[in-house]
C-alpha cells in the first residue's frame, strides 16, 4: 500500500501544529507501508514564501517531495478579505477568492495529485482549512481522507467547506469535540471517522534538577508552554496570573517557553526562557506543579496530552471545548472560564498535593488508554483496513 | 512541594473531593456554587438589611402598650391565643427566616446585577470613548482622502469630456479632408480628360 500524507509545509524545523502532527504520523506510518508526504516549499505561515529548494529529499526516513508556492500570500490583502467575508453575507466565490489569498498557492502539488492519482491508494490531507486540502480532496474525493485539525472559528461554516466535508472516504478527528463541530457545520455522520488525535513520544530520561540548575530556578513554579500570542490566552494569563498573587500573596511563579509574538509583562515571578528544545522542555515539565493551558483554540493540544504523560496536573480555558472536554474525560485536569474560576481552580490546585497527585494520575491513565502511538497506529490501520474491505465487491 | 496559601481575602467554601474517585466535574460545580454563593467583593461591606432581626419591631411589653379599649382587647386576645402560641411560633417562625433568607438572597443578586449593569455601562462608555477617539483619528485623513480623490475623479471626468470633445472635432475635421481628397481626385480625373482630348486635338 503507498500512502501520501498532504499537508501545508513539512520539515525538521516545523515544531507544532498539524505539520508536526503529519510528520509524526508519517514517521510512525512508514513501518506498515510506503509513505510519502507531498507538501509546498513553504517555511512561514504568515506568508507562505518558498523556503525549501529542492523538490525531493527525504526527512528521517520519509520522501518528501515540495511544490513550488506561486504567489506568497498578501497579509494585508487576506486581512481585508477575510474581514469582508467574516463580516458579509457573501457568495462561494468570494470564498473562493478567500481561500486562495489564504494559501498557500501551490497549483503545482493540486495537479501532481490529479495527474499521479492512480500511482497511491490513499491520500491523507491534512488540515481543511487550506488550498492543497480544498482542491486535493476535490481532485481524489474516492482515495482521499481527511485529518480536519478544526478549531472553533466561522471559517468552518463557509458552504464551500459545508460541501468538502462530504467528499472524503473517512474522517481522522482529534477529538470529541471536533467531530461534533464538523457534524454540526455538516452532514457527514455517514462518512466513516475515528477520534484518533496522535500519540505523544516520552523521553526515557527527564530530570527536574537538570532544569532549575540550568535555569538557576528556586521556589515552585507552574508553566505554560507553547506560542505565546493573543489567540493562545496569554494576555488573559498574565493578567489572571498576576492578579491571583496579587490577592493571595501566592510565592508561585509561572515560567513560559515558547516563541513570543506579545510583551510579556515585567514580574519578577513571570520567567520567560525562550524556545525550548524537547530535553529541557520535558525537565521543566516534569519540575512544575501543574501546566496551565490559556489558549482559546485548539483541536488536540498536544503539550496537554505531555503533561498528562508526565503525570502533571492541567489547568486549562474551558473557553476552548477542546480542552475543558479533554479534561473532563480524563479528568486529569480542572477548567476556568473567568478571573473567579481560576483564582479557586489554581488555589485548590496548588493547595492539596493530594488533588494534584490524583489528576496526574488520571491523566497519564487517560494518555496511556489514548494517546500512546500503538493505539494510534492501530487506529489508523483499522480505518485504511475499512476502506480497503469497503473496496471489495 | 509547600502549599501554597490560600486566598486570604474571602471566605473559605470547602470543596469536598472523594480522592478514591476524583470527578472533575463535580469540583468545577462546587467551584462555581461556591463563587456563585459568595457575594460580590463591592457588597461585602454593605450594611445589613433593613428585613434583619434587628430591625423587627420587638413585641410590646406588658404595660408598655396602648391604653384604652384595644389596649384591654389586645391583652384579651393576646391571652385567648396564649395556648396557641407554641404552634404559632412553629408555624411562623422557620417560615418568616425562610422568607427572609430568600428576601436577603433576591436583594443581593439585586445588588448585584445593579453592579453588573453599572460595571457593563462603564465598559460601554469606555468602549465608546475608546471608538470614538479612533473616529477621531482616523476620519480627518480619511475625508481628506476622499476629498482629494473626488477633486481627482471630477479631474478625470473632464479630462475624458475633452477628450471626447477633441476626438469628435478631429472626426469632422477627418471627414472634410476626405471630401476635399474626393473633390481634388474627381478634378484630377477630369483634368487627365481634358489632357488627353487637348492633346489629341493638337495632334490631328
Amino acid at each position: 500500500m503507498k500512502v501520501a500524507f498532504v499537508v501545508q509545509r513539512y520539515g525538521l524545523e516545523i515544531n507544532g501544529g498539524a505539520e508536526l502532527h503529519c510528520r509524526w504520523v508519517a514517521e510512525h506510518m512508514k513501518k506498515y507501508f510506503e509513505a510519502e508526504v507531498l507538501t509546498t516549499k513553504a517555511f512561514d505561515y504568515i506568508t507562505w514564501k518558498n523556503h525549501y529548494p529542492r523538490d525531493e529529499e527525504t526527512i528521517n526516513g520519509v520522501k518528501v517531495r515540495r511544490f513550488p508556492v506561486t504567489r506568497p500570500r498578501h497579509p494585508e490583502r487576506f486581512g481585508r478579505i477575510q474581514n469582508f467575508v467574516f463580516g458579509n453575507e457573501h457568495r462561494e466565490e468570494d470564498e473562493l477568492r478567500w481561500l486562495d489569498e489564504e494559501g498557500p498557492l501551490a497549483p503545482g502539488l493540486i495537479r501532481y495529485i490529479k495527474e499521479h492519482e492512480a500511482d497511491y491508494d490513499y491520500f491523507i490531507f491534512f488540515s481543511y482549512r487550506y488550498y492543497h486540502s480544498y482542491w486535493g480532496i476535490r481532485a481524489v474525493p474516492r482515495k482521499s481522507l481527511l485529518v480536519p485539525t478544526a478549531e472553533k472559528d466561522p471559517v468552518i461554516n463557509f458552504g464551500i467547506f459545508k460541501e468538502l466535508f462530504l467528499l472524503p472516504r473517512a474522517f481522522i478527528y482529534n477529538s470529541l469535540e471536533e467531530r461534533r463541530m464538523i457534524q454540526s457545520a455538516s452532514a457527514v455522520e455517514h462518512i466513516p471517522g475515528d477520534v484518533v488525535g496522535m500519540g505523544i513520544d516520552i523521553p526515557e530520561k527527564f530530570s527536574a534538577e537538570a532544569f532549575r540548575r540550568k535555569f538557576s530556578l528556586e521556589g515552585d513554579y507552574i508553566i505554560y508552554i507553547g506560542r505565546i500570542d493573543e489567540n493562545k490566552g496569554s494576555h488573559r494569563l498574565f493578567e489572571y496570573f498576576l492578579r491571583y498573587k496579587k490577592e493571595t500573596g501566592s510565592t508561585i511563579k509561572l515560567v513560559l517557553t515558547g516563541s513570543t509574538i506579545l510583551r510579556i509583562p515585567s514580574h519578577p515571578d513571570l520567567l520567560y526562557l525562550g524556545f525550548l528544545n524537547e530535553e529541557d522542555k520535558f525537565n521543566a515539565l516534569n519540575g512544575a506543579t501543574l501546566l496551565v493551558m490559556p489558549s482559546f483554540f485548539e483541536s488536540l493540544s498536544m503539550v496537554t496530552l505531555e503533561a498528562w504523560a508526565l503525570g502533571k496536573p492541567v489547568l486549562a480555558n474551558a473557553q476552548c471545548e477542546v480542552l475543558k472536554g479533554q479534561c473532563l474525560r480524563s479528568n486529569g485536569g480542572l477548567y476556568y472560564e473567568n478571573y473567579e474560576e481560576f483564582r479557586e481552580a489554581l488555589a485548590l490546585l496548588l493547595a492539596t498535593p493530594r488533588l494534584r497527585e490524583r489528576l496526574g494520575e488520571n491523566g497519564r491513565a487517560y494518555y496511556e488508554s489514548n494517546y500512546t502511538w500503538d493505539i494510534v497506529e492501530n487506529k489508523y490501520l483499522a480505518i485504511l483496513n475499512r476502506l480497503e474491505r469497503d473496496k471489495r465487491p | 512541594m509547600s502549599e501554597d496559601p490560600k486566598p486570604r481575602t474571602r471566605e473559605e467554601t470547602p470543596i469536598k473531593i472523594d480522592y478514591n474517585n476524583v470527578d472533575v466535574a463535580a469540583i468545577m460545580d462546587q467551584i462555581k456554587r461556591a463563587i456563585a454563593a459568595r457575594p460580590h467583593p463591592m457588597f461585602e461591606e454593605a450594611p445589613p438589611s433593613p428585613l434583619g432581626p434587628e430591625g423587627m419591631v420587638p413585641p410590646a411589653a406588658a404595660g408598655e402598650g396602648p391604653s384604652g379599649f384595644k389596649a384591654r382587647m389586645k391583652r384579651i386576645l393576646l391571652r385567648v391565643m396564649r395556648p396557641f402560641a407554641p404552634l404559632v411560633k412553629f408555624l411562623v417562625f422557620p417560615v418568616q427566616q425562610e422568607l427572609r433568607q430568600t428576601i436577603v438572597a433576591l436583594d443581593q443578586t439585586n445588588r448585584r446585577l445593579d453592579y453588573l449593569f453599572v460595571t457593563v455601562e462603564k465598559e460601554l462608555a469606555k468602549l465608546s470613548d475608546a471608538m470614538s477617539r479612533r473616529m477621531d483619528a482616523e476620519i480627518p485623513p480619511l475625508r481628506e482622502d476622499v476629498v482629494s480623490l473626488r477633486d481627482y475623479a471630477k479631474l478625470l471626468h473632464n479630462l475624458s469630456h475633452n477628450l471626447v470633445v477633441e476626438l469628435t472635432k478631429l472626426k469632422i475635421e477627418e471627414e472634410t479632408l476626405k471630401n476635399k481628397v474626393r473633390i481634388m481626385e474627381k478634378d484630377f480625373e477630369f483634368l487627365g480628360r481634358r489632357e488627353r482630348a487637348l492633346e489629341e486635338e493638337v495632334l490631328k
